[in-house]
């Protein structure tokens, strides 16, 4: 239940405590863009649109940074850049740190029956640590129960770069309604076969049979992200470049 | 040199200062061929026994008196210094120190010692916090960043002279650990228990390995 017209706030700015959703048991939850000064100032530390959650008592800003900052739980798509004696060394973004992984962070892998990437090589792998005094660490396997669920190597394809704010609306679970992000789905029904991965890094894979899919997809993506296109707007692009290609 | 039977008063290293026959070797000296050289450039002390020596610990080597007969006048050579307060004090082996983290990877923290026992050091000596030191039990599962964090102040103990980069240490003991630390956001916490500390005023917990207060 978002806020019918959309408030835009910059960093430092107050917000009216009407807006603040206040419940008798549960406290209040506040996520990324927004910072409590005790006792009971909440300020936003980044420009976007404030986002308020009754049912949920959290609030939060939706912004486009430029920078992928990486947090925990993250899923995201990396290229080893180097392979060290315990993990590979993953580039996240040109301008980070390297992020490492441990070789044995893939699903059933021993020493001796453990995935071998060279160096280029593209995984899909979720952010185990993240914080601002250590570089990140990766996993491509879910700890606690030993399974990859679709994180691991990804084989051929493409990677498109695309806007950070972008690769969040791909993301989200309802797509189509919160994140009016519906140019997947339209590709699908148009009959294209492909698969994707989506990084929040602000990368995108596609593979698929044929190139020419895997070419319309990143098309298609690329300018939905670029001009900004709303769902109808959406549809029309996808069914020109379907025309295009056939 | 005409000198036969007596030392030299000031050293300089490699200096002969005594047969073995007639000294015990001390700190600052050392022994070649049955013969006693300096190795420090300083003032040569000659100490008399006392009157019923136990074994003697001196840096690593036990000196066992049986292997002695004839109580020899110990020969040490001590740098010069303008006064006692100037002289210089190094982190030896077993020495508790108190030190800040600089900088923690996955697999140790690298801090700068500070205190060595009572004495603040002059210059800061760079140590070593290896994962598998940090704790005494389940050493394979410790993660440093639940234990240590850049800023922090750390009782630890030397366990090695280590390399040229830096000494290696050890939190490994109830009372060893982080005694100071400061939240994110800013203000100075208080212990609750062996791995929490708390802010005050955010009421926000971080996890450290918290040393014993005595």
């Amino acid at each position: 239940m978002s806020t019918e017209s959309p408030l835009v706030v910059l960093p430092g700015e107050a917000i009216d405590p009407s807006l603040i959703p206040t419940h008798k048991k549960k406290p209040l939850r506040l996520g990324p863009g927004l910072r409590h000064i005790p006792p009971s100032e909440i300020v936003p530390t980044v420009a976007g649109q404030l986002v308020v959650d009754h049912r949920k008592t959290s609030m939060w800003i939706e912004y486009n940074g430029g920078r992928y900052i990486p947090s925990q739980g993250d899923l995201i798509i990396g290229q080893i850049a180097r392979s060290a004696t315990d993990f590979y060394y993953v580039s996240l973004s040109p301008y980070t740190p390297n992020a490492t992984l441990p070789h044995l962070a893939f699903e059933s892998a021993t020493k001796k029956t453990r995935p071998q990437l060279a160096s280029g090589d593209l995984v899909y792998a979720r952010v185990s640590l993240a914080n601002r005094h250590m570089d990140p660490e990766l996993e491509c396997v879910n700890s606690s129960t030993g399974k990859s669920d679709g994180l691991g190597p990804l084989k051929d394809g493409m990677v498109f770069d695309v806007s950070l704010g972008f690769a969040r609306r791909l993301l989200m679970a309802k797509s189509r309604e919160e994140g009016k992000v519906e140019v997947l789905e339209a590709l699908g029904e148009e009959g294209l076969a492909f698969e994707t991965a989506v990084g929040r890094n602000g990368k995108v894979w596609v593979g698929s049979e044929s190139v020419k899919a895997v070419v319309v997809v990143g098309r298609a993506l690329r300018e939905t992200d670029e001009r900004g296109l709303g769902v109808e707007a959406q549809r029309k692009l996808v069914k020109k470049l379907v025309r295009e290609m056939r | 040199m005409a000198t036969t039977s007596s030392s030299p008063s000031m050293a300089i290293p490699g200096q002969f200062l005594g047969p073995v026959s007639k000294f015990q070797p001390g700190p600052g000296t050392h022994i070649h061929e049955s013969n006693l050289y300096a190795s420090l450039l300083g003032v040569v002390n000659i100490a008399q026994p006392a009157k019923a020596p136990g074994p003697v610990k001196r840096l690593n080597k036990i000196i066992n008196t049986q292997t002695s007969p004839a109580e020899l006048p110990t020969i040490s050579v001590l740098r010069a210094a303008g006064s006692s307060d100037k002289r210089e004090v190094l982190p030896e082996v077993g020495n508790v120190v108190l030190c800040r983290v600089i900088r923690i990877m996955p697999r140790q923290a690298v801090v700068a010692i500070l205190i060595c026992g009572d004495t603040v050091l002059e210059a800061e000596w760079q140590g070593l916090i290896r994962v598998q030191d940090v704790r005494a039990t389940e050493k394979d599962r410790v993660k440093i960043y639940d234990s240590f964090r850049p800023g922090d102040i750390v009782r630890a103990e030397v366990i090695s002279l280590g390399d040229q980069a830096s000494y290696y240490l050890s939190t490994a003991r109830n009372e060893l650990g982080v005694i100071m630390a400061t939240s994110e956001a800013g203000n100075t916490m208080y212990p609750v228990n062996w791995k929490e500390y708390k802010d005050p005023e955010t009421g926000l917990s971080e996890p450290r390995k918290v040393a014993k207060p005595y």
